[in-house]
């Protein structure tokens, strides 16, 4: 059987990891190579970093800090790649090829992209020809409206009037290789997952469902293993915070015989 | 992008901005995020506060409490690390005096308390009937401290940071006491970094990007002989941080009573003087009004924030301005006008210091002057530094 993954996912905005809530309150957390480090020594599974900044500016802030400052999404892939060792993957801003080529070249194992997949669909396509299925990862990010979790672009601000279940299965045709199904709603709230849209998201689709969004304690990351066939978990803020979050997270795993690393 | 270069252009660099609601500037040393309307993280999260549910929380807390409780009383039911400000003596009386816990205070000593702070600290253990460690290190290798931290990050406390932010996890493990009771969460309180939602506890990750400035004690030690300073390895256990395993072992952690009581300094402040006999410094600092913080290291509210002021433009009358706006005490045109005053002082605090590690005070402004953030400082058409400032706006 699959060994089933838990995956920090964390938000960079200008440089700076955030903690992020409905995907529009962003509060500063830190440097993001200081939190690869930290997670290279917990040995996590793989981590997922996106950048959600609206302009094109990286800034570290402080000069009197051991780590300095970074002018670039490249020089910020870089000093993570340098200091992990496990697969990361990288998103944000992707529209072209060019985009995935420069994140692939500096460290990058796989891309995850969001809007750019909706508006180019050929993008997929393309990825998945140059690096194969499994370098690209399709960000689902939804919201419910009336009771059906419908897909939204542009960080969460845009409805697109699909239901994510829909787009799910489209994506697959077009060659992604992983669902990252992410509940907007939930974000930063830590209400718990959202178990129905995990449940038939995994129905619609054969590729590995990543669900994220709502992480509160340990026992959410247990109910989402025992009660959906995910295939990994993804939580960001709730790993920021307390100590040993992610081996401690995986020993609770372990003793409640999931089959995880 | 900082670029030294930008030092000495003639080009100013990109405005600072300053929260609409309270007087923090973008340019602050803590994370600190502004929203689409202007208005700091610091102000979003200190207005989640009256939302919280206290009484629940009250009850979070005894829970968690009483899974720590000695069963026997052989053994201590937590650690409280206290410097014997407002804020332990805070955190003190609702650990012993509220919730009934038998705790061992600890204290790092850094060697520069005023007299107030050192009579303030004596009197805990009286008036609380606790157990007091109290920790000094060697005086020669906190001089050593001193300096190097001066010449590595601009801060000559570092030991200090680090020190109170270590000593009391060593003491942890060697008493196997693993629940650690801390007050507020700094860059919560000025910067709301978290949510009270997220009930944050203390992480190695915290102490050591942002207490410690990513430095460790092997930094200092590998340094010392480039600054012509001797340093050995045993000089330095005090600031030596336990490895995972061992913290996994006793099962370590250290909690923000902040995330469980209403944190109010304001309301701590008169409380624990009035009822522990917490003194005030007899004194008025030179750089902030308040005179109740930082008693317990007499170079904290003249020259260690006075480097804040040379980083990054502002200083403790700030911070202490935006608390006071946030908690409803004072007015933004109140605190505009205590910040004109304060922020820029250079303070007699630096004298004494400069006394303490054998600097002259030339010495001391070179140094400080290559600590100039250059997003907030150029030069003037006659060479002298200029910044924007909240008054100019
Ligand atoms: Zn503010």
């Amino acid at each position: 059987m699959q060994l089933r993954r838990l995956i920090p996912a964390l938000f960079i905005q200008n440089g700076l990891i955030v903690r992020s809530e409905d995907f529009s309150i962003h509060q500063i957390i830190g440097n993001v190579v200081n939190e690869a480090a930290r997670y290279n020594q917990w040995n996590v599974d793989e981590l997922i970093y996106v950048d959600i900044s609206r302009h094109q500016k990286y800034d570290a802030r402080r000069d009197d800090h051991r780590i300095s400052s970074f002018s670039s999404i490249e020089e910020i892939i870089q000093g993570i790649s340098k200091v992990c060792f496990m697969p990361l993957t990288f998103g944000g801003g992707i529209r072209k090829i060019e985009d995935v080529d420069v994140r692939i070249r500096n460290g990058a194992d796989k891309v995850i992209l969001n809007t750019g997949a909706y508006e180019t669909p050929e993008l997929v396509e393309a990825i998945a020809s140059k690096y194969g299925n499994q370098c690209c990862v399709i960000s689902a990010d939804y919201r419910m409206v009336d009771g059906s979790p419908m897909l939204f672009t542009n960080m969460g601000t845009r409805n697109t009037g699909v239901n994510v279940l829909d787009w799910i299965r489209r994506c697959e045709t077009m060659g992604a290789g992983e669902i990252f199904l992410h509940a907007i709603d939930r974000d930063g709230k830590a209400n718990g997952y959202d178990f129905e849209t995990i449940n038939r998201a995994c129905e619609a689709t054969r590729l590995p469902v990543i669900a994220c969004g709502g992480a509160a304690t340990i026992e959410d990351f247990i109910d989402v293993f025992l009660d959906t066939p995910a295939s990994a978990i993804a939580a960001g803020n709730m790993f920021h915070f307390t100590e040993h979050s992610y081996p401690r997270a995986k020993r609770e795993l372990k003793r409640e015989k999931i089959n995880v690393r | 992008m900082s670029d030294r270069k930008y030092l000495v252009h003639p080009d100013r660099p990109e405005k600072i901005e300053y929260c609409k609601n309270c007087v923090a500037p973008s340019s602050s040393a803590i994370p600190l995020a502004f929203d689409e309307e202007g208005v700091c993280s610091g102000c979003r999260v200190s207005g989640q506060r009256d939302k919280v549910d206290w009484e629940d929380r009250k009850n979070r807390l005894a829970r968690l409490l009483n899974r720590y409780r000695s069963k026997d009383g052989a053994n201590y039911d937590c650690i409280i690390p206290v410097s014997g400000g407002k804020d332990s003596y805070f955190q003190t009386h609702v650990i012993k005096n509220i919730m009934g816990m038998n705790p061992l205070l600890v204290t790092y000593h850094g060697n520069n308390y005023t007299p107030t702070g050192l009579k303030n600290l004596r009197n805990m253990k009286e008036v609380f009937g606790v157990d007091h460690m109290f920790f000094t290190p060697s005086i020669h290798v906190l001089q050593t401290l001193n300096r190097m931290g001066m010449l590595m990050m601009g801060d000559m406390n570092w030991h200090a940071h680090c020190g109170i932010f270590t000593l009391p996890i060593r003491v942890a493990l060697q008493f196997n006491v693993p629940l650690i009771i801390w007050g507020e969460h700094g860059f919560m309180d000025i910067g709301g970094m978290h949510s009270y939602n997220d009930f944050v506890e203390f992480t190695y990750r915290y102490r050591h990007e942002h207490l410690c400035r990513g430095y460790e004690w092997y930094d200092f030690l590998e340094a010392a002989p480039s600054y012509g300073e001797s340093l050995e390895k045993k000089d330095l256990i005090t600031w030596m941080y336990p490895s995972d395993e061992e913290i996994d072992r006793v099962g370590v952690r250290g909690i923000f009573i902040s995330n469980y009581v209403p944190w109010e300094a304001n309301v701590h402040g008169e409380m624990v003087k009035k009822e522990y006999g917490f003194l005030e410094s007899e004194e008025p600092f030179e750089r902030t009004y308040r005179r109740m913080s930082n008693l317990d290291d007499m170079h904290e509210n003249g020259i260690h924030d006075y480097m804040k002021y040379i980083k990054f433009g502002y200083g403790r009358a700030t911070d202490h301005t935006c608390k006071d706006i946030r908690a409803g005490k004072m007015t933004r045109e109140e605190a505009i006008e205590i910040v004109r005053q304060r922020d820029h002082i250079k303070s007699k605090d630096l004298w004494r210091w400069l006394d303490y590690v054998g600097w002259t005070e030339e010495k001391f402004d070179q140094v400080a002057d290559t600590f100039r953030d250059p997003r907030v400082w150029w030069k003037g058409q006659n060479g002298e530094w200029v910044k924007d400032n909240l008054w100019d706006e």
